[in-house]
């Protein structure tokens, strides 16, 4: 009887339609996605012996592995792609900034021209970047750092611009006012604004980028991703434990300098 | 004046050996650049036309791929609203319980993702499975923390309101919290989603399923064409599945019933 009431009906249909519906159709994609991937519960049960026993091989860590140098080399190496990634990437980006934003852009077409280049940068996983300039200039870590440096831009240019965009048009117009150049204006007016926040977006893709460089050594874009994947992939855990936990400990203590630095570079009042 | 320049000198000081020394590193080699001109247009050339035929074979792993990002979202954003829940301070009174998680999230996400894959990968074995955890298990570093903040945001009052009625914990969950947050929840799981595609295609190379391996197979097996076909397919996906979180996004906030 309820059912019919004509107010009812619309109740539960607006449930059934807004709520219910979509809900069912979620969990029905979830389940049956998770069916075609085969994943069983008997795989976690079995896991957990397996991990157990991974643990077991790899304690202790073989510290061997550092006496040829090689790794260590490689690790470094890691942290220079992301380094030097970032900083031509950051450039890159702040010229695309500049050039893409709409109040500073030299004419509109350039300014989207530019913002659509970088959309389409976004769009494209690295993965198809790594690959195809491994087959353009070879592997190894030059490789990879343009893929940093290329997705870096992508972002950073995005950001950039929007920063750009956002700032206030005050000390901008007076300077113009003035007969400034444009170098000038953007030196004196544009840069003070937007410097803390290029700063610290740059930093925070930094850590981005040491992680994404780990992945591109297993690919062949150099550093230290590929000398782990071999050691785990050989069943050499020991071995894989080491690199790990130095890999590891560079990450983290170069994650600490870049924090230092924006701290301090964002107090800084030489810089506004 | 002479502070500025000063400062000017260190930074230029500690920047510039840290650039030479990373491009020896990294091998910077400009004229591989030069050579590589004549090797990308003889690489284009090569890849057109892409083989159309071998589209119906990239239709189960560019699906796979899809899956795993979903799955993998999926889980991870549940566990991280239980750890969100755990995490806010506006939730419950036990502070070693809320530093704890805190803690815990942070180290995950220090944690490269690829250390996790890889480690997922010697558990569980190759295929699809160690992909999920590994992609489940990186959006919880992130989703945990952003869910918690979300969860500490939230006006207190209706919260309040509950509590002095008497409603239970669940109960205070269901009709003073979600409706405030989930907008917000909603919006961070689509954007990690988004990542978490593209880290998904990436997977594939590591051997934990999905279209990354077609790839990286063609291109191995010097079969350009076909790898054209593979970068289409991705594309596509990715393109697709970037307009499909969009909607439910625009469809979800919009949906006042949750509220």
């Amino acid at each position: 009887m309820a059912m019919n009431h004509p107010i009812e009906t619309k109740i539960y249909k607006r449930w059934f339609e807004s709520y219910l519906f979509p809900s069912s159709l979620f969990m029905l994609a979830l389940i049956g996605s998770m069916i075609q991937l085969n994943m069983s519960p008997k795989l976690f049960w079995e896991g957990i012996p397996h991990f157990f026993s991974l643990v077991s091989e790899m304690i202790p860590p073989n510290w061997e592995v550092f006496s040829k140098g090689k790794i260590l080399w490689s690790i470094l190496e890691t942290l220079a792609m992301a380094f030097l990634g970032t900083l031509i990437g950051c450039t890159g980006a702040l010229l695309c900034g500049l050039l893409g934003a709409n109040n500073l852009t030299p004419s509109k077409l350039i300014g989207e021209t530019v913002k659509r280049a970088l959309a389409a940068e976004r769009s494209v996983p690295p993965l198809i970047y790594v690959l195809l300039l491994i087959v353009v200039i070879g592997l190894g870590p030059f490789a990879g750092m343009i893929v940093i440096a290329l997705g870096t831009t992508g972002m950073l240019g995005k950001l950039f611009a929007e920063a750009i965009e956002n700032v206030d048009p005050k000390p901008l117009e007076s300077l113009e006012s003035t007969g400034a150049t444009k170098l000038q204006i953007i030196r004196y007016a544009l840069l003070p604004q937007v410097i803390p926040s290029f700063i610290a977006n740059t930093l925070y893709r930094f850590d981005i980028n040491l992680r994404f460089a780990l992945f591109l050594g297993v690919v062949g874009g150099g550093g230290i991703g590929v000398d782990l994947q071999m050691a785990m992939s050989l069943f050499r855990y020991a071995d894989a434990l080491a690199i790990t936990m130095v890999t590891l400990a560079v990450i983290w203590s170069a994650e600490r300098i870049s924090d230092y630095f924006r701290k301090r570079v964002i107090g800084q009042e030489v810089l506004q | 004046m002479m502070k500025r320049y000063k400062n000017l000198l260190l930074f230029s000081g500690i920047l510039s050996p840290l650039i030479v020394g990373s491009s020896l590193l990294c091998r910077v080699d400009l004229m591989a650049l030069v050579r590589g001109i004549p090797r990308a247009t003889e690489l284009i050339i090569r890849m057109f036309p892409p083989a159309w035929g071998t589209f119906p074979d990239l239709v189960r792993p560019a699906l796979e791929t899809v899956q795993i990002a979903f799955v993998g979202t999926a889980i991870g954003a549940f566990v991280s609203f239980l750890i969100g829940l755990m995490a806010a301070h506006n939730i419950h009174s036990r502070r070693l319980l809320r530093q704890t998680t805190r803690t815990l999230l942070s180290a995950e996400r220090a944690l490269p993702d690829l250390i996790v894959v890889l480690f997922f990968v010697a558990i569980v074995g190759l295929g699809p499975f160690p992909g999920v955890m590994a992609l489940a298990l990186g959006s919880i570093g992130m989703l945990g923390k952003l869910f918690a903040d979300s969860i500490e945001e939230v006006d207190p009052k209706p919260l309040e309101s509950m509590a002095a009625i008497g409603a239970t914990k669940v109960q205070m969950i269901r009709y003073a919290l979600l409706p405030q947050v989930i907008p917000a929840l909603i919006a961070h799981t689509l954007y990690r989603f988004e990542v978490n595609i593209r880290m998904s295609v990436f997977l594939g190379v590591v051997g934990a399923g999905g279209i990354g391996y077609n790839l990286v197979t063609a291109l191995r097996l010097l079969k350009y064409q076909e790898a054209m076909a593979v970068i289409i397919t991705i594309l596509i996906l990715v393109t697709l599945c970037e307009k499909l979180s969009e909607i439910s996004r625009k469809a979800i906030i919009g949906n006042e019933l949750l509220k």
